[in-house]
C-alpha cells in the first residue's frame, strides 16, 4: 500500500485528494441550484403571493411567512372536480394514447434498427433523426399546410380516392393533436430504447434457443425485459413534454374541446393581468404529477441495477 | 407576430388587503400556526396592508385629466437633443422597420428596439426598473396606471408640433389623457368579423340585428376563428347575448357568455393570427379580427387566391346591426427614466408627421389618427383595398354610443371572466 494512502482522512482509496470527486459535482450543482431551485421557488413564490395594489400585476412572496394558499386551494378544487379537472383528464388521455402509439408503433423500428438492419442501421438512424434536425415549430406548421382545406393531404385524398369533401383535419379533432403529439416526440422514444435493445448480448438470446424457446417465446421472455428500462425511459423522456406541450393543439388544432394544461397554464400567465398566480400554481401541480412519473422510472431503473447485480 | 398589441386590460386599484385574520387563518391553513408572539403577527399583518393609488380612467363620455406629480416635471422647453442611440420599447412588429433607419437620419441618432410581447411583461420589466429605455408604446387603457406608478413622464408640447396640426382633434385631446399630458396618438383600431365572401355567406353578417351571432352559426362550425385573447372573446359573447357594457357585465350575464361559448367547443377555434393565417389560407371562413390585421393581411395572401374575397364588420356601426362593438387607440410615451427626454420627444413628433405616419400604416396596417388620412384618401390613394374600407376608423367613430371601450377590470372582476374562459376552454 502507497504510503500516500495511509493518512486516510486526506486521500481516498485511487490516492485522489477527497474533495476531487464532490468537486466534479459542482457545476452540475451550482447549475441546478440556479437555473432549477431558485426558479422553482420563484415560481412557488407567484403562486403563494399577492397582487399588486396599483399594478394589478402578481408579485412574488419570498417570505414564507407570508405564503397565502388560497390560489393552490381555488386550482386543486379546480382539478378535483372542477373545469381544471376537465382539462387535465384530457391532457393524460392524449399523453397516454400518443405514448401507447410511439410505443406500437416505435418499438418495431427501434427493434429493427437495432437486431435486424445489419450494415445499414446507421441509414436507418439517420433517416429516422433527419426531420428532427428541423425545429418542432416548423414541423407543425408544415403539417398545418398539409392538412389545411386545400392542403396537399386533401389533394391527395381527392385524386386518389375520389373523397371531394374531406374532414376539416385542423378544426379540433383530437386525434390530430394526438398524431401530432406521436410525431413530434417519437424519435426520442426510439432513440433510448434502440440504445436498450443494442446492449442485448446475442448470447442471451442463443441462450434461450438453445434452451428451447421459440421465437415469441424468446422476444417475450428475454428480449422484452432486457429492453424493459429502454422502453421506460423511452417513454418518461416523451412523457415530460408532451403533458407540458401547447403549441401542438394550439397549431393542429385551436379548437376549445383539445386544450391541454399547457395552454391553460400559457392562458392565466400570458394573457391575464393579475391571474399569473393560478398558472404558477397549475405549473407547480403539474410538475408534481410529472415528477411521480420520474420517480416511478427511477425507481425501476434501481430495481433492475439491484437485480443484475444479484 | 405573437401576440398582437392588443390587450385590453386596464388594472384598477383593487386591492387583496392583508388583515390580521386572514393573516392567522392563512398561517394555519400552512401549518405554521405557531402559538406566540401574536403580537408580532399582527405587526407581519400590517405590512401588506398598503393602499391602492386611485387611477385617472376616463371613458369617451366622461373623460379624464391624468394627474401630475411634484417629482415627475416636463422637461424644459428649447433644450438641445441628446446622444443617441436613441432606446425604442415596442410591441413586436409594431414599427414599420423602414421608418427605422429614415427615423435615425431625421434626427441624426442611432435607433435600438426592443420589443415586448404583452403588454404584463412590459410593465413587469418597467416597473421593476430594469428596463431602460425612453420611447414606450402603451394602449390607451394602460395609461392611467402608467401614470400613477410614474413610469412616463409628461410631454412637452412645443417639442410637438405635429400633435395639433395633424391628429384627430379627438385623440389630440384624448378621453383616456385629456390634453394629452402623457401621451401622443399612436394608431386605432376596431374589433369586428372578418370574413371570405367566397366561403361565407355575407347576409349572415351584413344586415343583422346581430351579426356577432354568426359565430354561432351552425353553418360555419370549423370554419369561424376567435382571437385567441381571452379579454375579447368573452367581450365578443357578451355583446353577441346583447350586453351593451362587458366592463360593468353582472356574474350572471358572465355564466351566460360562458355558456355561450361552451356550445361553441366543438365549432370554434382559438387562434392569434386569424386574419394573416386563417382568413388567407381558407381555413376560416369567419373570423373575429382587429381592423388593423385585416388591412395588413392583403400581404399573407398565398398565390392564386383572391385578395377580394375579404371582409370586415364593425358591429358597432353595422347597418342594421344593434349590438355593439369595441373600439380602442395604442399611444406613444416617454418613460420617465429616460436619458434622452429631447430626443424622444423628437421621435414621437416624426411619428406624429403626416408622411411618416403613412409609412408606417403601409408597414403595420394599424391605422394613425391623422387629418390627412382620411379614408376617401386612404382608399383614392390605394393604400387600402375599397372593399376594406369599413376596417377604417374615422374621428367620430368614438363618438358612436354603440362604441365600446374597454372599462377597468379589476382583479376580481378578470378571475370572473377567467373562469368563464376556463370553463369555455374545457369545452364543457
Amino acid at each position: 500500500m502507497p504510503t500516500n494512502l495511509a493518512s486516510g482522512a486526506e486521500y481516498d482509496t485511487v490516492g485522489q485528494k477527497r474533495w476531487v470527486w464532490p468537486g466534479l459535482a459542482l457545476p452540475g450543482i451550482v447549475w441546478l441550484v440556479l437555473l432549477f431551485l431558485v426558479p422553482f421557488y420563484a415560481i412557488f413564490a407567484v403562486a403563494m403571493g399577492q397582487i399588486d395594489p396599483l399594478l394589478q400585476r402578481p408579485t412574488p412572496e419570498w417570505n414564507p411567512f407570508y405564503w397565502d394558499p388560497t390560489v393552490f386551494g381555488e386550482v386543486l378544487a379546480g382539478l378535483f372536480g372542477g373545469q381544471l379537472g376537465v382539462i387535465a383528464l384530457r391532457t393524460i388521455a392524449y399523453v397516454a394514447i400518443a405514448s401507447l402509439i410511439c410505443l406500437i408503433v416505435g418499438y418495431p423500428v427501434a427493434y429493427f434498427v437495432s437486431r435486424k438492419a445489419g450494415k445499414w442501421r446507421w441509414l436507418w438512424l439517420i433517416l429516422i433523426l433527419a426531420p428532427f434536425w428541423i425545429n418542432y415549430l416548423m414541423r407543425m406548421m408544415a403539417w398545418v399546410n398539409l392538412l389545411s382545406p386545400d392542403g396537399q393531404v386533401n389533394r391527395w385524398l381527392e385524386t386518389l380516392f375520389g373523397i371531394t369533401s374531406p374532414p376539416n383535419w385542423l378544426a379540433g379533432i383530437p386525434l390530430v393533436v394526438i398524431l401530432g403529439l406521436v410525431y413530434g416526440y417519437i424519435p426520442f422514444f426510439i432513440l433510448p430504447l434502440f440504445a436498450a435493445l443494442d446492449r442485448i448480448d446475442d448470447a442471451t438470446l442463443e441462450a434461450a434457443r438453445d434452451l428451447g424457446a421459440g421465437n415469441a417465446q424468446t422476444f417475450w421472455r428475454v428480449t422484452l425485459p432486457l429492453s424493459k428500462n429502454g422502453v421506460l425511459g423511452g417513454l418518461v423522456i416523451i412523457m415530460l413534454p408532451m403533458f407540458g406541450d401547447y403549441y401542438t393543439p394550439n397549431l393542429l388544432s385551436g379548437a376549445p374541446s383539445t386544450r391541454m394544461l399547457g395552454n391553460t397554464i400559457d392562458q392565466f400567465i400570458n394573457q391575464t393581468t393579475s391571474q399569473g398566480a393560478v398558472g404558477a400554481a397549475l405549473t407547480i401541480v403539474l410538475m408534481i404529477f410529472v415528477a411521480g412519473l420520474m420517480f416511478y422510472y427511477l425507481r425501476a431503473i434501481n430495481r433492475a441495477a439491484e437485480e443484475a447485480r444479484r | 407576430m405573437a401576440y398582437h398589441p392588443r390587450e385590453n386590460w386596464k388594472p384598477t386599484l383593487s386591492k387583496r388587503v392583508y388583515t390580521r385574520r386572514d393573516f392567522i387563518q392563512r398561517a394555519a391553513l400552512l401549518g405554521i400556526a405557531v402559538p406566540v408572539l401574536p403580537s408580532l403577527l399582527a405587526a407581519c399583518a400590517e405590512r401588506d396592508a398598503e393602499d391602492g393609488v386611485a387611477l385617472a380612467i376616463g371613458t369617451p363620455a366622461s373623460p379624464t385629466q391624468q394627474p401630475l406629480f411634484e417629482d415627475n416635471p416636463a422637461i424644459e422647453s428649447g433644450l438641445p437633443p441628446e446622444e443617441g442611440p436613441l432606446l425604442l420599447y415596442n410591441w413586436e412588429d409594431y414599427i414599420n422597420p423602414e421608418i427605422i433607419p429614415l427615423a435615425s437620419e431625421a434626427l441624426g441618432v442611432e435607433i435600438q428596439e426592443t420589443t415586448f410581447i404583452n403588454e404584463e411583461s412590459a410593465l413587469a420589466a418597467l416597473s421593476s426598473g430594469e428596463a431602460q429605455y425612453d420611447v414606450w408604446f402603451p394602449t390607451s387603457q394602460r395609461v392611467p396606471v402608467a401614470v400613477a406608478a410614474q413610469l412616463i413622464q409628461p410631454l412637452n408640447h412645443d417639442y410637438l408640433p405635429n400633435l395639433g396640426a395633424n391628429i384627430w382633434p379627438q385623440l389630440a385631446d384624448p378621453y383616456y389623457d385629456k390634453g394629452s399630458r402623457y401621451t401622443v396618438p399612436y394608431v386605432t383600431y376596431t374589433t369586428g368579423i372578418g370574413w371570405r365572401i367566397d366561403l361565407a355567406d355575407s347576409a349572415d353578417i351584413e344586415g343583422q340585428a346581430n351579426p356577432w351571432d354568426v359565430f354561432w352559426n351552425p353553418k360555419y362550425a370549423g370554419q369561424a376563428g376567435m382571437l385567441d385573447s381571452f379579454t375579447d372573446v368573452i367581450a365578443l359573447a357578451l355583446f353577441r347575448n346583447g350586453v351593451k357594457d362587458p366592463s360593468v357585465a353582472t356574474e350572471a350575464e358572465l355564466e351566460a357568455a360562458g355558456d355561450a361559448l361552451v356550445e361553441l367547443a366543438d365549432s370554434i377555434r382559438y387562434n392569434i393570427d386569424v386574419a394573416y393565417d386563417g382568413l388567407p389560407n381558407g381555413r376560416y371562413a369567419v373570423a373575429h379580427a382587429w381592423s388593423g390585421d385585416l388591412v395588413n393581411s392583403q400581404y399573407f395572401w398565398p398565390d392564386g387566391v383572391d385578395q377580394g374575397t375579404t371582409r370586415y364588420l364593425w358591429p358597432a356601426k353595422a347597418e342594421g346591426s344593434a349590438v355593439n362593438g369595441p373600439i380602442s387607440s395604442d399611444t406613444m410615451a416617454v418613460l420617465k427614466g429616460s436619458e434622452r427626454p429631447v430626443l424622444a420627444h423628437m421621435f414621437l413628433d416624426y411619428m406624429l408627421g403626416a408622411d411618416n405616419a403613412l409609412k408606417n400604416f403601409e408597414w403595420v396596417g394599424y391605422q394613425p389618427p391623422q387629418n390627412d388620412l382620411t379614408p376617401e384618401y386612404l382608399i383614392g390613394d390605394e393604400w387600402v383595398a375599397e372593399h376594406l374600407a369599413p376596417a377604417l376608423v374615422v374621428p367620430e367613430d368614438f363618438e358612436l354610443g354603440t362604441a365600446w371601450v374597454q372599462g377597468p377590470l379589476d382583479a376580481e372582476t378578470e378571475a370572473l371572466w377567467s373562469d368563464q374562459w376556463t370553463r369555455a376552454t374545457a369545452g364543457g
